[in-house]
């Protein structure tokens, strides 16, 4: 399925503010599962931009914009074509929960075992994972049981968190948006040593197209899953993947920093289009 | 694979200490016989039975290699052995050598402590550790070389993922970042210690930052000047070759070539604990000391923010923590860094040293894998072993440790914040559980080391040589040819004999470190320079704008020291217990500027106290000498000193010592209860004298640049605030035309000689006035201040358009009405000299004053804060 995507951050600050230094992460990957056929990263005011591979193979770019300025606006336009691979059966028992240690053998899994700023692996946590997984011995199973247990505890709602909220925070709330969902996910999956890592991405629906996060899941053998908590299903090709990390803060769109006041206003605008084939 | 390496440091376990009185009785025999050899030095030294000792040998003789020295020392008398040891102190004082404590109440800078006995090594036994030294410091840099890079060492399962990622050392934005020539650690420190068996170990490995090296410097200074004779019969190598090394080294890492490449060292700024160090080796091998703020990145280069504007930074060397250096990639918390550094290093435009990252191996943890990535990656045996140490992340190891958790001293394996038993004391069972329960939970967190009984040398203590147990930290640095060690290092000397650990941040104190060569080698200096095509430079403009603000109110504060003491001293003078009012009337313009200043607060409204004059004598010398008194002279001496340290890479030793002496007088008189007002008079003629010395100094001895113009452009400020401040009190005094007044008014503006040997009669207004308000000949009246200001003010770069004011204009208002101000219009009689035009116009003076110190801070000093960038939030 071929997508059309504008995703448009404004920052307008209450005075001028000047020597801004930015990091955005809106270039999508481009794999074996979708395609990018054109990428425009726009920055106004005009600034030059360099981009480099971070440690997770995303793409990051770079601008910095030291005169002062009032407003700032970074839109990225992109065409990218989805294919994902076929989803795995909600019953498939591709492997054995009691095997699961031997994913950690795979050096670069390791990080996506750990604790990282909004996951929390608790002795707590742990007996949650325990309590939601009992009786299930296959790893693929226990995911998919933990993604429903996300989806049926947390209650979505708009602005009930932030972007700094842990997932400690939203376990005993119990409400936050797709990126808390990921992050709860995240800690059960990561205290049964069940690999887990963060994505960023968009999510085309009928009713609203907007960036959008979920969790990728490794199963040994079949490689590295995609489930949403946040919708209870396994993402097919309405879903574009930008950027992958330990959690939210590996990924964050935009992100840095400025000398000037703190009192500003941002908006995020993300349209999507379905292309013809 | 790594299970391996942690065998071979099996069956070692002798290592263990044990103190002086645990010692058997034979032990306590061979101390007594090491009496006799000098009835007097050796008196006191009691070697220890269970450690080496590295100045007797066997039968305890002295060790072949302290030979010379001890000769020289026996040579001295002990007066003079002791005479030597307090010039040690004095200098240690007078160079300002200090070493800051975190909380402790005393408060920054604290004093170095040396020792003035200095550490011997023998020379074989020392190119035996310089090799081991260069082949660990190789080891660890190509270690880094690969986490950074391709990461083959993880793959190949000869480290464990949980010893890179895990740890909060391993910067995930700067893997793939390649350094010049992979030279990753361009400095290595390490600490050694030397067991009971007479084998050197190393106990720990600095890569994050090695410091130490410049405070091994001072050591030198100072010992090789107290102890001439024996240092030159020794042929001790010199450490400026050393320092030369580094510094060509450094030269040649920058991007644009080594010719006027400009190096700065970056600091964490004066509360950090080796801030004097920072300052000391900046300014020994000359390089700039910057904060973050006083960079920039613009284009994914590094510049230096000036007065004058942006100048091109090619080499940063790092005394800021690796994840602190850039908010927008690394740490976003951090206020100490630069936005976008870390991009200008991947893009190779400027480069760190040590690079970022190199923290990583820093960590106790990889010490037990050294052996074996030793065969792996340079096909040799390990020549300088470590302290033998456990990671418990790995499963033999952690049941080991586990096993005999009461002979290890158990470490955080990572920079992480653990709590952990106190290594000095023995456990308790519950803590042992507690500490075993931790370890089992998450073992990747704790390394178990053993216990090294450190060998001992001679320390200086009442007047006699003791046994101290001593540490070693030595000093590499990477160079064309590979790596270099500083012939020497920082000798740490544990408080008491019981001493296992030596930490600066407790009480321990150290020693200079001395190795003979053979033969006299050439002198060296710092002065030769890497490139020959070097570009003349004058204009001393680059002062980064945060030294510029020092800078002036380090004017300030030396006039404010002026004009209190003046003030004060000449109150103190006119105050006369034998008359009812103790002259009170005299003294009314002098008590009503120190009010208005802040020195005597509401001394007006407190007519009681004025009236008794021993409580008035107490509040004129509390306003001296109290430290806790705001505004008191003894506070602004402390804030002077303070203000001296942040630009002391820009100081001249004499300013900081004429500084530093100025506070010490100020604070000895509070050790005595009973102070009079004569003693009190004496201590401000000598602070006038100090700082007449300073103000000569940086008259005298500072080039025209813009420094010497921020420093005296505070000082004209701040003398035009006093001075303004007296005149007015004067005019408002209840007595305004008694010559009398007139007088002391004179005496504290210094002027009484000029005005007697232009009137020869008493004192009147309009002569007063017109001496100390409009003769712009007159350095210590109102208008010269002004005219100098604007001198300053001819002088500078532009003031910024967008700055709220401009102090050029504030000036010339406050020129051209002083300057309007008609002399004889003074002679005309009034009626109220309170509400006369003069009134006026030294009233709008010294409005004016504060104001264009304003303007000067938000044209040449704004630092604005910095704010983060919101981020998208989702769906």
């Amino acid at each position: 399925m071929k997508w059309e995507i504008t995703h448009r951050t404004s920052y307008a600050y209450a005075a001028p503010v000047r020597d801004s230094f930015n990091e955005a992460r809106l270039q999508p990957f481009s794999d074996e599962c979708q395609t990018v056929d054109h990428f425009l990263l726009k920055v106004l005011p005009a600034a030059r931009l360099r981009h480099h591979h971070d440690f997770y193979s995303n793409v990051v770019h770079h601008f910095e914009i030291t005169e002062p300025h009032s407003t700032l606006l970074v839109e990225s336009q992109l065409r990218v074509n989805v294919k994902p691979r076929p989803p795995l059966t909600p019953d498939a028992t591709p492997w054995a929960l009691a095997r699961i240690g031997e994913a950690a053998r795979e050096p670069r899994v390791f990080e996506f075992l750990q604790e990282s700023r909004f996951v929390e692996l608790s002795p707590e946590v742990w007996r949650l994972a325990l309590d939601v997984t009992d009786g299930i011995r296959d790893t693929w199973q226990a995911a998919l049981e933990l993604m429903k247990f996300v989806h049926s505890t947390v209650k979505y709602e708009s602005f009930s968190t932030n972007v700094h909220t842990h997932a400690r925070d939203v376990l005993r709330h119990k409400r936050g948006v797709c990126q808390d969902f990921a992050h709860v996910l995240l800690s059960l999956c990561r205290t049964l040593k069940i690999p887990a890592l963060y994505v960023s991405g968009y999510l085309a629906t009928e009713s609203a197209s907007a960036t959008h996060a979920w969790v990728e899941v490794l199963i040994p053998g079949v490689g590295w899953r995609p489930i949403d908590p946040t919708h209870n299903r396994q993402p097919d090709e309405t879903y574009v993947k930008i950027a992958v990390g330990r959690d939210y803060s590996d990924v964050a769109p935009v992100s840095g920093t400025y000398k000037g006041t703190t009192e500003r206003k941002m908006e995020v605008n993300v349209t999507i289009e379905r292309l013809n084939d | 694979m790594s299970e391996r390496a942690n065998s071979t440091h099996r069956g070692k376990t002798n290592l263990m200490f044990q103190s002086q009185s645990q010692s058997t009785p034979e032990a306590a025999d061979a101390v007594k016989k090491t009496a006799p050899q000098s009835a007097s030095l050796l008196t006191g030294y009691q070697r220890s039975a269970d450690a080496f000792d590295e100045f007797l040998g066997e039968k305890d003789t002295v060790r072949p290699h302290y030979a010379k020295l001890f000769g020289a020392l026996e040579e001295f008398s002990t007066a003079e052995l002791r005479r030597r040891s307090d010039t040690c102190e004095r200098l240690v004082h007078e160079q300002g050598i200090t070493y800051n404590i975190y909380g402790d109440p005393r408060g920054m800078e604290r004093p170095w402590q040396l020792d003035p006995i200095p550490f011997v090594i023998e020379p074989e036994e020392w190119c035996d550790l310089e090799a081991g030294l260069i082949q660990r410091a190789t080891l660890l840099n190509r270690i880094l070389t690969d986490c950074y890079g391709a990461q083959e060492l993880i793959r190949s399962r000869w480290l464990s993922p949980a010893m890179v990622f895990g740890q909060p050392d391993f910067l995930r934005p700067c893997h793939g970042i390649r350094p010049p020539n992979d030279v990753f650690l361009n400095f290595y420190a390490a600490d050694l210690a030397r067991s009971p068996d007479g084998r050197w170990w190393v106990i720990s490995d600095r890569t994050q930052i090695p410091t130490g090296a410049g405070y091994a410097l001072a050591n030198r200074l100072v010992t090789s000047r107290i102890l001439p004779e024996p240092f030159r019969d020794n042929n001790v190598q010199r450490l400026a070759g050393f320092f030369r090394d580094a510094q060509k080294s450094l030269a040649l890492l920058s991007p644009r070539g080594a010719d006027n490449a400009r190096v700065v060292m970056l600091t964490p700024g004066p509360h950090n604990e080796t801030y004097f160090e920072q300052a000391y080796l900046a300014r020994y091998l000359g390089y700039m000391l910057v904060e973050g703020q006083d960079l920039t990145v613009r284009d994914n280069c590094v510049w230096l923010k000036t007065l004058s504007g942006l100048d091109r930074v090619d080499v940063i060397l790092r005394r800021v923590d690796d994840d602190f250096c850039d908010p927008l990639e690394l740490r976003n918390d951090s206020i100490l860094g630069v936005p976008g550094l870390v991009e200008a290093v991947r893009a190779g435009n400027v480069v760190i040293a040590n690079a970022l990252g190199c923290g990583l191996v820093q960590s106790p943890a990889f010490m037990s894998f050294l052996p074996g990535l030793c065969k792996h990656l340079l096909g040799e045996e390990l020549k300088l072993p470590s302290v033998a140490t456990w990671w418990c992340g790995q499963k033999t190891a952690r049941e080991y440790v586990l096993e005999h958790l009461d002979r290890f001293v158990v470490k955080p394996a990572f920079r992480t914040h653990l709590r952990l038993p106190d290594p000095s004391k023995p456990l308790s069972e519950t803590d042992c559980a507690e500490l075993k329960r931790r370890i089992a939970f998450n073992p990747d967190l704790f390394v178990a080391q053993e216990r090294i009984a450190l060998s001992t040398a001679p320390s200086w203590e009442k007047n006699a040589l003791v046994a101290k147990p001593i540490g070693l930290r030595v000093f590499l640095a990477a160079t064309e040819t590979g790596y270099t060690v500083m012939p020497g290092g920082l000798t740490r000397v544990a408080p008491d004999m019981g001493g296992r650990f030596i930490s600066m941040q407790s009480d321990s104190s150290s020693k200079d470190t001395w190795i003979s060569s053979e033969t006299r080698k050439a002198e060296v200096s710092l002065l030769s320079s890497v490139g020959q095509n070097v570009e003349l430079r004058r204009t001393g403009n680059n002062l980064p704008s945060r030294l510029a603000d020092n800078f002036f109110w380090l004017g300030r504060y030396s006039e404010r020291a002026d004009a209190t003491a003046r003030l004060l001293r000449g109150s103190l003078r006119l105050f006369n217990p034998e008359r009812s009012t103790g002259a009170q009337t005299l003294l009314a313009p002098l008590l009503q500027t120190l009010e208005t200043q802040g020195q005597l607060p509401g001394i007006s409204k407190k007519t009681e106290l004025r009236q008794n004059a021993e409580a008035f004598e107490a509040e004129l010398l509390a306003a001296i000498f109290d430290q806790s008194r705001p505004g008191s002279l003894r506070q602004t001496a402390d804030h002077l000193q303070r203000l001296a340290m942040l630009v002391r890479d820009r100081t001249s030793n004499d300013m900081w010592r004429v500084l530093s002496q100025l506070n010490d007088r100020l604070a000895t008189p509070m050790v005595s209860l009973v102070m009079l007002s004569g003693d009190a008079v004496g201590v401000l003629n000598q602070t006038l004298m100090g700082l007449a010395a300073f103000h000569g100094l940086a008259r005298e001895n500072m080039t025209r640049a813009q420094a010497w113009r921020f420093l005296d452009m505070g000082l004209r400020l701040e003398r035009g605030v006093y001075l303004c401040t007296l005149l007015d009190a004067t005019l408002h005094s209840p007595d305004t035309e008694n010559p009398s007044v007139l007088e002391a008014v004179l005496e504290v503006v210094d002027s009484s000689i000029t005005f007697r040997s232009r009137y020869n009669l008493l004192a009147t207004v309009p002569a007063v006035f017109d001496l100390v308000l409009l003769d712009d000949k007159n350095p210590r009246s109102v208008l010269f201040q002004i005219h100098q200001l604007a001198k300053h003010f001819e002088k500078l770069p532009q003031e910024r358009e967008d700055a709220p004011g401009s102090g050029k204009n504030l000036l010339a208002k406050c020129s051209k009405r002083l300057n309007q101000t008609d002399p004889r219009e003074l002679a005309k009689p009034r009626e109220s000299w309170a509400d006369s035009e003069l009134s006026a116009t030294i009233k709008e003076t010294l409005r004016a004053l504060p104001e264009i110190s304003n303007a000067i801070a938000a044209n040449y000093f704004a630092h604005a804060s910095i704010s983060r960038t919101g981020r998208g939030s989702d769906t």
